[in-house]
């Protein structure tokens, strides 16, 4: 570590890294654009603008991302050298800049807005007319290019370039006639295209999913993990109006996704919002299934269940305290819970993805939950003629086996059609409650909850002690 | 005039001066052998130091000095390159092609001594696309070079490799600079390197590399023949030897001249063994001192002499002694509309402050240009051009829109003022200097 002065304060700087790291390290903003700690330094937008002096020369004001640190630095990030720096690069900046904030998707966490506000003018000099470009240009699946927009800091071709090593992005053209392009205008590939709408430090490159789908100051932020594999990326789940989760974004964490997340993973929040799904519980009478509260399916299933010895299988969705007291209730009955672990999916790849569908597969199988496949699973069930099953996407994770005459209690977000059910009780998704998911490298990573389930969803824990308890009771008292 | 002695272009009124046999008749390659027999490669560097040469691309960094830059071969044995600078595209300056033209050998010769002397195995002759016919005579030069044993393995017996080869740019000024020009080389974008790294820490493909200019080159083997003293005694105290001047617009006599440094403009514009004087009996108004990017000054500076120091000294730069002379019948605001219509072409698009202000300094020109300048247009020049230079992009591109720009203004504001407040040009007061029409007519959109 080397010792830098910044703003008059001592700090230990990394001497490997610029010194705009230095800076954010020290809790200091420098504004930036091209600059991301997870790509390779550019310099181009010359936004990055500190005064430094080295070795007792007189301070210039330089770049602070193509800045090495060496000992006895003195910084000064809001000098008035430097801020002035800063507020002509602000005004060349906006100099073409459309003025499309008000239907801009990025606008409200658009660096381009809040740094103009916090280092720029209130009033722009140009007579000039702005550049004219492709406003909305295909990108492929995933991401729509405003070229207007863009202000051509190159994160997202060196993003291409650095992290999925597909180079399918370039800058054309030259001068202010230069563009984002793709080559020969084909469409993106992959399946990390969604951080390039992150990575994008102004409303260029969006989201298909979330093109004026929500204004971002209404979104309510938590920070959670990815269900979608066994990495379990730490992510926002961006929540519209306490209702529909209307985006997921990669956080930055250090010890499993850096900055990025795939898009399997971040598109997968179309089924939190299905007005479908469960509320309460169905309880079987005769051959139909009639609705109930999820205490009176509870009751209802602890009396299915009471003096049998269930088959009992968990979803991998499962966190570490709901498998705690499912550990309990099964102990209750005399049996042993197993997980279903569907088959790895072939979206295996070297960034993320590590193509397991369990989240919390590690967490599990440390609890002594043994995995079973899907077919071994239905076979269990059958044969107990009595079965438990628990979890999110237990059900679909369980697939269409045909499960006979057996008696199923089920707890998914949705409720279970099979001929033999007794009770299903509605669960919350993963964004609605708070818990723990070990990762495949055994990282601990936290649920919180993004979004409150709906009234008579009760969390899963819950349900599971009221079972245990139902199943305490004699058949009189129930 | 005469009275100082002629060398760079000693050798090119000879016929068949740009073939072999023509240059081994003047004595070609004969210091070449020498020097590789006799010479070890830091003499060859410290006699190209004691000389005072100085970089003939625009900057005037003494090239000794430059060359010293390059890594200890002992301490790093990474492979070594030279990039020549043939990409010669700023406007007024055409005096590279001279040389490619009429004398490629001695090109090549000074790149193999330069190679020997700083121990690089290969060079790159990185020539303007335009250059067809240069290019050609250059490559020609080489493949007769090479089948006579001077490039390649094992040159003249003397044990020394190294290999010559050439690159035909796309047409792109910013590829002259040295860090395009790398990248460039590299089959990438022409976008400038940020410094430092610089390329001798880390130039083509990561190696060490040094960028030189053609003409500073083409220095090297008279100063290795004739010695460090013979040089010095030519030109100025701090810029020594001779250059080549190009001189154009309103001459009579428009062309490449061969000039000590520090001789006065006023000789090389008036006297009939150059430019002859401004055509037509007209005054000189404005001249642009070193290529468009030093700007323009007024006709009351023709009395500077022509080396780094005494035109710095007037606020505008030597550059690459290339001259732009206007006479009294011209609009400098036309001029610089051109001027800067080029950078705002040329600008790589990489830094926010070049690829935005080179287009608003364009734009802004040609409003005025054409007769809808506003008042507080010619103090927004200003602005702009601060905002753009010095030192605040990645490399000098900037700095070359924004010099014309302050200087017009500094010069010229008068004229700048009379185009907004009449409304266009009225400058030989017919109102009819051609360009308000002409303006019109070739005003080409920025974008498309």
């Amino acid at each position: 570590m080397t010792k830098i002065t910044i703003n008059g304060k001592e700090h230990d700087a990394d001497p490997k890294l610029p010194l705009i790291a230095a800076c954010h390290d020290a809790g200091i903003d420098v504004p930036h654009y091209c600059y991301h700690p997870g790509l390779s330094p550019e310099g181009s937008c010359r936004m990055c603008q500190v005064e430094v002096s080295e070795g007792g020369r007189p301070a210039r004001v330089m770049v602070s991302c193509r800045t090495g640190i060496s000992e006895g630095m003195v910084v000064e990030t809001h000098s008035e050298a430097a801020h002035e720096t800063r507020r002509e690069c602000m005004e060349f900046l906006l100099k073409n800049h459309p003025l499309d904030c008000p239907i801009c998707d990025k606008a409200g966490e658009c660096d381009l807005q809040d740094y103009a506000f916090q280092e720029g003018q209130s009033e722009g000099h140009t007579h000039e007319p702005r550049r004219k470009l492709e406003k909305r240009k295909d990108l492929g699946d995933v991401i729509v290019l405003d070229q207007e927009r863009c202000i051509l800091c190159t994160r997202c071709v060196r993003f291409q370039q650095e992290v999925t090593k597909k180079p399918e992005l370039t800058n054309a053209g030259l001068a202010s006639r230069s563009y984002i392009t793709t080559f020969n205008d084909r469409p993106l590939t992959g399946n990390y295209q969604g951080n390039l709408a992150d990575v994008c430090p102004v409303g260029a490159l969006t989201l298909k999913e979330f093109r004026f789908q929500a204004r971002v100051w209404n979104l309510e932020k938590a920070a959670s993990t990815c269900a979608e594999c066994s990495r379990g990326c730490t992510v926002s789940v961006e929540v519209l109006r306490r209702d529909a989760v209307k985006r997921m974004r990669p956080m930055y964490n250090a010890d499993v996704n850096k900055w990025w997340m795939c898009d399997t993973g971040r598109f997968s929040f179309e089924h939190l919002n299905d007005p479908e799904r469960l509320t309460g519980g169905l309880i079987a009478s005769g051959t139909d299934l009639l609705g109930a509260t999820a205490g009176e399916a509870i009751a209802h299933a602890g009396a299915t269940l009471r003096g049998t010895q269930p088959a009992i299988f968990a979803s991998p969705f499962l966190t570490q305290e709901e498998a705690g007291a499912l550990l309990e209730l099964a102990t209750t009955l005399g049996a042993k819970p197993k997980f279903i672990s569907p088959e790895a999916n072939d979206l295996k790849d070297d960034l993320l993805h590590t193509g397991d569908p369990c989240p919390n597969r590690r967490g599990l199988s440390d609890l002594g939950f043994e995995a079973v496949s899907a077919k071994d699973a239905a076979t269990a069930v059958v044969s107990a003629g009595v079965a438990l099953l628990v979890g999110e996407r237990v059900l679909s994770m369980l697939g269409d086996a045909d499960l006979g005459v057996t008696k199923l209690i089920t707890m998914d977000t949705h409720p279970c059609l099979a001929s033999g059910v007794e009770a299903s009780i509605a669960v919350p998704f993963h964004v609605e409650k708070a818990g723990t998911w070990i990762n495949v490298d055994g990282f601990a990573g936290r649920l919180t909850v993004a979004r409150n389930a709906p009234q008579g969803v009760p969390p899963l824990e819950r349900t599971l002690s009221d079972l245990q308890a139902a199943l305490g009771l004699s058949e009189a008292q129930a | 005039m005469s009275g100082f002695e002629k060398y760079l272009m000693s050798r090119m009124g000879a016929e068949n001066s740009h073939t072999l046999e023509g240059y081994k008749a003047q004595g070609g390659y004969a210091t070449l052998e020498r020097v590789l027999k006799d010479m070890t490669p830091a003499e060859v560097t410290a006699v190209v130091k004691d000389s005072g040469l100085r970089g003939r691309g625009g900057a005037g960094f003494p090239t000794g000095l430059k060359w010293t830059f390059m890594p200890d071969a002992q301490k790093d044995p990474r492979h070594r390159y030279l990039a020549i600078n043939a990409d010669e595209s700023e406007p007024g300056t055409c005096k590279d092609r001279v040389f490619m033209d009429e004398d490629p050998h001695g090109l090549l010769e000074g790149i193999l001594m330069a190679c020997y002397a700083m121990g690089c195995e290969g060079a790159y002759i990185y020539v303007r696309g335009e250059y067809r016919h240069q290019y050609d005579r250059t490559a020609a030069a080489l493949s007769d070079a090479r089948a006579a044993g001077l490039v390649g393995k094992n040159i003249l017996g003397s044990g020394f490799d190294c290999e010559i080869h050439m690159h035909k740019g796309a047409g792109a000024y910013i590829c002259g600079e040295e860090t395009g020009l790398m990248e460039s080389l590299e089959g990438k974008r022409g976008h400038p390197r940020p410094k430092p790294p610089f390329p001798a820490g880390f130039g083509l493909w990561g190696q060490p590399t040094t960028v030189n200019n053609v003409e500073t080159i083409f220095n090297v083997p008279f100063i290795v023949e004739k010695g460090a003293e013979w040089y010095r005694s030519m030109g100025s105290e701090a810029s020594p030897g001779n250059i080549l001047v190009g001189i154009s617009g309103s001459v009579n006599k428009p062309g490449v001249y061969e000039a000590p440094l520090g001789m006065s403009a006023r000789t090389l514009l008036e006297s009939e063994d150059f430019a002859g004087g401004i055509w037509k009996g007209r005054q000189l108004k404005a001249w642009f001192t070193g290529g468009s990017s030093c700007g323009m000054v007024p006709a009351s500076f023709i009395d500077v002499n022509m080396d780094h120091d005494s035109v710095k000294a007037i606020g505008s730069m030597l550059g690459t002694a290339s001259m732009i002379m206007l006479d009294d019948t011209q609009c400098v605001v036309r001029a610089m509309e051109v001027v800067a219509r080029f950078y705002d072409h040329e600008s790589c698009g990489q830094c926010s402050q070049c690829r935005e202000g080179t287009q608003w300094l364009h734009q802004i020109f040609r409003r005025i240009e054409a007769g809808r300048g506003k008042p507080d247009d010619i103090d927004m020049l200003t602005s702009i051009a601060s905002g753009m230079a010095p030192g605040k992009t990645i490399c000098a591109l900037a700095d070359a829109a924004a010099i014309p720009a302050n200087q017009v203004v500094k010069h010229f504001r008068d004229e700048l003022e009379e185009h907004v407040r009449a409304g266009g040009c009225s400058i030989n007061g017919t109102g009819a200097c051609a360009h308000g029409t002409a303006a019109k007519e070739t005003e080409v959109e920025v974008q498309s």
